[in-house]
């Protein structure tokens, strides 16, 4: 012990000590949405474009003196520059982070020059011969080794041949690796935490809302869909996703690359006279995905309200405020998966109060032909109504009890809504309701100003309610005396048509010039 | 016992990764556009009269119009930046018209045969000649080997340097390089944990150096210079532009050592910066500096029916009074707050850029998700041929359990026309510019307040 305590001694002050920490003790993963990912786009699971907080808290065993700490096991997309450690009692003189992985590349890279190991078996026979040889270039455009024979090129022959090493070259992981560089007065015990953001990480909310039988009222269920692309899994994480929108600047920091360059064993020209092409065999294609399709999610959330009687959720999300931010926190320990999308109960409402509006935008002077109008599901997003919470955005399918069994009524996006937000769904448009507009036939002469009329026709046994907003004309037209009360709303005049079951109403109106 | 596992690492690992370097002692500067400035002091053995010197491991980005070379007593005959490449095409086109040994091996009984060949022409196919007979290089697709003699001379592993020197006389002697690479760069990374309740930031700044070079740079002295323009932007414009972050440029001046308009980083240790490697270095750390959150939204001309999130921003100073007291490399700021739990989580971040000391900087970290701004054109009066009245109203929401104050801006009051006029306002507005008019609009917890203004324009 003496003798090896005096080494470490010695070594202290060239050459920092290295201290693997091989795994985390214990994860945390906050799930960031992408930002540019429209509200009606789903996830693409192959290509995830938000980003996630992992935080790792590892306990590590620290010499006295400098030490280089090295961090195995992060995440491969990890943005390294984004990486906080904290718990050192020395501080950090340096972080760094390195992206040469072990390779056949790299190895070929790192032996450059040096000598090593040519194993050539004969088909014929099955025997092994293996020889030294120098390698003399490689591994960009081909490998060349210098063999007692004479310089020759790797794989070109058409026979058996590999290349064996001494030894890995030095400095090269099996995955980006983070270190840092620490200086601690004495050994200690430390529980370091590691922060850092990474990439390939996406989650979304899907809402279902099952209509009641009197069409005013609906139960209102949301899954927080949480799916990680990287080739980690995250076991036993704290797991939450963010809502709301933070910045993001793109100023390329993205996560590093793994700059491992590839070997590209190729040849002289290798044209023969029947011009058959001798190639080397392709590296197969990688495995298909085994993941959903994006469209299954609805299938998936179909499912669930068919279960809803039968299994009841037993955790749910729990939100808290983070900033101007909204925080989900899985209550429990959960597993994130690599390549893997995983679904909990976000939020949970029944009897939200509802109205059902039909609403059409027509342009004052233009005319239109029969046009179905929208179906809005409006409320607001207060306790009287049911509701009052915030609501990420994400889709919403709406299922119509038919019978035994439910019906998709309709696909609507939900936009972020906090408290007291008015909602709108646009669940479809209605066949049944049709706005037409025309010029009626001039009375007078060029000079008597153009007459419009508006037409909806309900083919609906009940009454319904019709929102018609206008659409202002052109700067230099206005519209002038009405035959029914217009409204306004958002700055537009709006007509609120009250329509008769299987009937029809009208509105005229002056187009003239301003004065 | 984990104690010897440590120490045979700590030497054994450095010694056999940075054995092989052939460079001296080396300097770097780093400059922000991806660009450094090299300097590496080698000992060189050059005999009396004309040699060439190689120089393995330059950058193998090295910029080959740039490279200088200065040592005592030598003078340059020339310089030569080979890179034509070793590749096994390479070599067979090389060895068009000299002799080659092919090797067959027999499928069936794998017995060699030995043959010499010479090398007719390599186009898409290789043409030999053995003896009488013209054949064309494994045309029946069986195995054969190619023995080449030797490797064509200006044929190279790696893009390679070398320099002519006459030399006055032999011996061993330290010899400056220097030259220009792209590969380096770097930028700066800040942590800025903010308090909320306490009105405090804690900001750690770190270097963070790249190398992408191809090459490693061994035990250098590194300096950093900040001042050129980043160009790098906000990622997230959207389709309403965002203040910048420097809100007010700073005239402090700060300690640190200067290159004329440029302050120099340099590096308190000398490091290695391996190719691939992404380097951090701290250069800045603050605790407790004033920092406030404000909320800020831009309303475009004539913007209606559309509701919003007001953008957060975190307002900070780099002045010596109660802000970071430095001046600011470009680079990105991310933002962390804790949470319930006390655990930090991500809140956004932005990027700013060279900031002098002394700046107001109001860093826009992302959307609020409970204050919202809805802005509606109301009237719109034509009062002449190129008169304008505009009546409108801005509706903010704050779905927050406390009160927040809103910035809200109009812009685009200013066409080429300077007479844009506010004719009322609900609530008093300050014109920041000709351009632009604000209002601090405070709103109740779980409230709402409205604003209208008149503005009377040419368009």
């Amino acid at each position: 012990m003496r003798l090896l305590a005096l080494l470490a001694v010695l070594a202290a002050p060239t050459h920092a000590a290295v201290v693997t920490s091989t795994r985390p003790d214990a994860v945390a993963v906050t799930i960031y949405r992408d930002p540019d990912r429209s509200d009606d786009d789903e996830m693409d699971l192959e290509w995830l474009r938000g980003f996630a907080l992992i935080t790792e808290t590892r306990s590590i065993d620290l010499p006295a003196g400098d030490s280089e700490i090295r961090f195995e096991g992060v995440a491969g997309s990890m943005i390294p520059v984004s990486a906080i450690v904290t718990g050192l009692p020395g501080g950090i003189a340096e972080k760094n982070r390195d992206a040469r992985l072990l390779s056949p590349a790299a190895l070929i890279d790192g032996w450059l020059g040096r000598r090593v190991h040519l194993r050539r078996t004969s088909p014929a026979t099955g025997a092994v011969r293996e020889s030294d040889a120098v390698l003399r270039a490689g591994p960009g455009g081909g490998v060349i080794l210098e063999t007692a024979e004479g310089i020759e090129a790797l794989s070109c022959s058409g026979l058996p041949e590999a290349l064996n090493y001494d030894g890995a070259p030095t400095g090269l992981s099996a995955r980006p690796t983070l270190s840092v560089r620490t200086t601690s007065k004495a050994a200690v015990h430390a529980t370091v935490t590691l922060s850092y953001l990474a990439e390939n990480f996406d989650w979304q909310a899907n809402y279902v809302a099952e209509l009641a039988a009197d069409g005013r009222h609906f139960d209102l269920f949301a899954w927080m869909t949480l799916a990680n692309g990287n080739d980690e899994t995250f076991p036993d994480a704290q797991a939450q996703a963010v809502a709301g929108t933070p910045n993001r600047s793109d100023d390329g920091a993205a996560a590093a690359d793994s700059l491992s360059p590839s070997v590209a064993l190729s040849c002289w020209p290798m044209g023969t006279t029947s011009d058959v092409e001798i190639q080397a065999a392709a590296p197969p294609p990688p495995p298909a995905p085994t993941m959903m399709a994006g469209e299954d999610i609805i299938v998936t959330a179909q499912k669930r309200v068919e279960r809803l009687m039968a299994a009841p959720v037993a955790m749910t999300a729990v939100q808290e405020e983070l900033g101007d931010l909204k925080l989900y926190r899985i209550p429990e320990a959960v597993t994130v998966a690599a390549h893997a999308q995983k679904q909990i109960a976000l939020l949970a409402r029944e009897n939200v109060a509802f109205d059902p509006v039909y609403t059409t935008l027509v342009t004052v002077g233009e005319e239109q032909d029969p046009t179905p109008v929208a179906i809005l599901m409006r409320t607001g997003n207060v306790k009287e109504r049911g509701l009052g919470l915030p609501l990420p955005s994400g889709k919403i399918a709406i299922f119509e009890q038919i019978g035994p069994r439910p019906m998709l009524a309709g696909e609507a996006i939900l936009k972020d809504a906090a408290i007291g937000d008015e909602i709108e769904w646009r669940v479809g448009r209605s066949p049944q309701i049709q706005v037409a507009q025309r010029e009626l036939a001039q009375g007078g002469g060029d000079s008597s100003p153009r007459r419009y009329e508006i037409e909806i026709s309900n083919a609906n046994s009940s009454p319904a309610v019709v929102e018609v907003a206008f659409l202002p004309p052109g700067s230099s037209m206005q519209l002038v005396s009405p035959s029914r009360r217009l409204d306004a709303r958002n700055g537009r005049k709006i007509w609120i048509a009250k329509l008769p079951a299987n009937g029809r109403a009208t509105l005229q109106y002056k187009l003239v010039a301003h004065d | 016992m984990r104690l010897s596992a440590i120490a045979s690492l700590a030497l054994l690992i450095p010694a056999a990764a940075f054995a092989q370097t052939a460079q001296g002692e080396v300097a770097v500067t780093i400059y922000t556009d991806n660009l450094a400035l090299i300097q590496d002091t080698r000992s060189l053995a050059i005999p009396a009269g004309r040699s060439r010197q190689e120089f393995p491991d330059v950058s193998a980005q090295i910029r080959p119009e740039t490279v200088s070379f200065a040592a005592d007593g030598t003078a340059i005959v020339e310089q030569n930046f080979d890179y034509d490449l070793l590749s096994p095409g390479k070599l067979m086109e090389k060895a068009v018209g000299r002799t080659v040994t092919i090797v067959r091996t027999n499928p069936a009984t794998g017995a060699e045969t030995r043959e010499v060949a010479k090398v007719l022409a390599v186009n898409g196919g290789v043409v030999l000649q053995i003896g009488p007979r013209i054949e064309v290089l494994r045309d029946d697709g069986l195995p054969v080997r190619v023995v080449f003699d030797k490797v064509p001379d200006n044929l190279r592993a790696r893009p390679t340097l070398s320099i002519t020197l006459q030399s006055s006389r032999g011996g061993t002697r330290p010899a400056r390089l220097s030259y220009l690479t792209p590969g380096l760069g770097w930028k700066a990374d800040y942590v800025a944990r903010f308090d909320e309740a306490a009105g405090k930031i804690d900001v750690q700044g770190w270097i963070t150096l790249s190398n992408t070079t191809g090459t490693s740079f061994v035990n250098a002295d590194v300096v950093m210079v900040a001042g050129t323009p980043n160009r790098s932007g906000n990622g997230n414009y959207g389709y309403r532009p965002q203040p910048a972050p420097i809100r007010r440029a700073g005239t402090e001046s700060g300690s640190r050592a200067q290159l004329g308009d440029y302050y120099l980083y340099p590096l308190r240790e000398r490091t290695t910066i391996a190719n691939a490697q992404t380097k951090q270095v701290g250069f800045l750390d603050i605790q407790g500096a004033a920092a406030r959150k404000a909320y800020e939204y831009r309303v475009g001309w004539l913007q209606t029916g559309e509701t919003a999130s007001a953008g957060t921003v975190l307002k900070f100073t780099s002045s010596k009074e109660g802000g970071l007291g430095d001046q600011l490399p470009a680079g990105t700021v991310r933002v962390y707050m804790k949470d319930a739990r006390g655990n930090p989580q991500f809140i956004g971040e932005n990027s700013i850029d060279h900031t002098p000391m002394g700046s107001e900087l109001a860093i826009r970290t992302g959307d609020a998700f409970d204050v919202k701004v809805k802005s509606v054109v109301e009237k719109r009066e034509r009062l002449g041929d190129e008169r304008w009245r505009t009546t409108m109203r801005y509706t903010i929401t704050n779905a927050r359990s406390v009160p927040v104050t809103v910035d809200l801006i109009q812009s685009g009051l200013d066409w080429g026309w300077q007479d844009t006029r506010i004719a009322s306002e609900s609530l008093k507005s300050e014109r920041l510019s000709s351009n632009q008019a604000q209002w601090h609009v405070p709103v109740d917890a779980n409230g709402e307040t409205q604003v209208t203004a008149v503005f009377e324009t040419r368009n």
